[in-house]
């Protein structure tokens, strides 16, 4: 059961579509996780919906509607439309990932750019078109603890496939964690398989060891090295 | 019909129903969103009198909200061109709108913010070619509430809205119609982010919109 969700400053940033790329991304992959999510962007998009409708309304300077039509007319015959197909599949992909991810990573999470830290985790840079955050999916090894570290800027985690714990509590598939900047913390991958998790991060996170600190600057540089 | 405009946020404030005049020229059926039947018609005879009326209802309404809401980068003339994409986008994709699930309110209202979405991100000069919709749906929800229940969900929403202090209402109307995110809205209004907040959440609460966190 999922049971940590994006907090309602999100949710309404996400549904008035102020929220920046990396962290929207986040949202949308909670959102094929959880229903009651889905819900409440649903109801914050009614609310934003009944403000419009009590704007005050802002007339054609002329009457624009014949145009309109002309433009309509001598434009292509409008491609199948995806989201009438959309809207009868389920809500993750067939391999369990959510469909956003899938997509933004082009098909195949193990097509992505892998980038090997130690024996317990590897990264994979996402591009998103986000430039105030880095976007990643991380892949921990089953049952291997990740490198402690702290948190220069604020993170968030949202587990695609199996779990972890920290000594703040276990996190299951679709669980929307967010740690704040100055927060330390380990992780560790439990269960028998694998965990993946998608990242986005204000700044990059700041290992603790003295191994993973001389390590930074080669995996900044990986890092931003596949950012184009 | 009586309106007037509140003075600190430009919102056009009515106590008649915004679709009354409209709806007895439209149908005098059952069906609760009154526009529904015109955006079906569309759907499926291409009608051209009825996508005239869903025209003259939303056009004022689009190009008020992106004027508003596509920040000072735009310019009039950008925001006309996207009021004309957000329509063009209802012609064609009136096949897709599920009146279980969305009021075409709602459903124009998210073509409308994607559509904007999109425009900033081209501003933005991003190279990532980048589906919005792939991120934000519209108004599409795997878990419908019941057509009814959802109608109902949407008058609580607009009778609460009219009783809201003016400064859950500045919020929320720099939030939805403005486009700003809570750290902008903090910013802008010198609060802390905490008030903005809670401001937010209060005024959801009232809409019963019981959001956890
Ligand atoms: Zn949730």
């Amino acid at each position: 059961m999922v049971s940590f969700h994006p907090d309602s400053k999100f949710l309404t940033d996400f549904a008035a579509g102020s929220l920046a790329m990396s962290e929207a991304v986040c949202v949308a992959a909670h959102l094929e996780f959880c229903g009651k999510c889905r819900a409440h962007v649903q109801q914050l998009s009614d609310v934003a919906a009944q403000m419009m409708a009590r704007l005050e309304p802002i007339a054609d300077e002329h009457d624009g509607f014949e145009s309109l039509m002309q433009r309509i007319d001598s434009a292509e015959p409008a491609a199948p439309q995806e989201s009438a197909v959309r809207a009868g599949r389920p809500a993750l992909a067939a391999s369990g990932i959510p469909r956003v991810v899938e997509k933004l990573a082009g098909g195949n999470l193990q097509d992505l750019n892998w980038v090997k830290l130690g024996g317990s985790l590897r990264i994979a840079p996402m591009d998103v078109g986000c430039k105030r955050r880095q976007t990643a999916i991380y892949d921990i090894k089953a049952g291997r603890p990740m490198p402690e570290h702290e948190h220069r800027g604020e993170e968030i985690t949202v587990l695609l496939k199996g779990s972890f714990s920290d000594a703040d509590g276990k996190y299951v598939r679709g669980d929307f964690v967010v740690r704040h900047a100055g927060e330390r913390h380990q992780p560790t991958a439990t269960l028998d398989t694998d965990c993946i998790c998608l990242v986005s991060l204000e700044q990059p996170v700041k290992p603790s060891s003295l191994w993973y600190r001389l390590m930074e600057p080669f995996v900044q540089y990986r890092l931003s090295g596949f950012s184009h | 019909m009586m309106a007037s405009v509140d003075a600190l946020t430009g919102i056009h404030v009515d106590n008649n129903d915004d679709m009354d005049s409209v709806a007895t020229q439209l149908t005098r059926s059952s069906v609760p969103d009154l526009w529904a039947e015109n955006v079906r018609l569309v759907a499926v005879k291409r009608d051209r009198a009825a996508f005239q009326l869903l025209y003259k209802h939303f056009t004022p309404l689009i190009r008020a909200f992106l004027l508003k809401s596509m920040g000072s980068g735009a310019n009039r003339a950008e925001a006309e061109e996207i009021t004309q994409e957000v329509l063009i986008k209802v012609w064609n994709k009136a096949a897709s709108f599920n009146p279980a699930k969305a009021s075409v309110n709602t459903w124009i209202f998210t073509i409308a913010r994607n559509t904007r979405i999109d425009f900033i991100r081209r501003n933005d000069r991003n190279n990532r070619e980048i589906d919005i919709e792939d991120i934000w749906h519209e108004a599409e929800s795997p878990e419908p509430l019941v057509d009814m229940q959802q109608r109902r969900a949407e008058q609580v929403i607009k009778q609460a809205m009219a009783t809201l202090p003016e400064e859950q209402v500045q919020v929320l109307y720099k939030a939805f119609m403005e486009g700003k995110s809570h750290n902008e809205v903090a910013e802008e209004l010198g609060l802390p982010l905490g008030t903005v907040k809670s401001r937010i959440r209060l005024a959801l609460n009232k809409m019963q919109i019981l959001i956890d966190r």
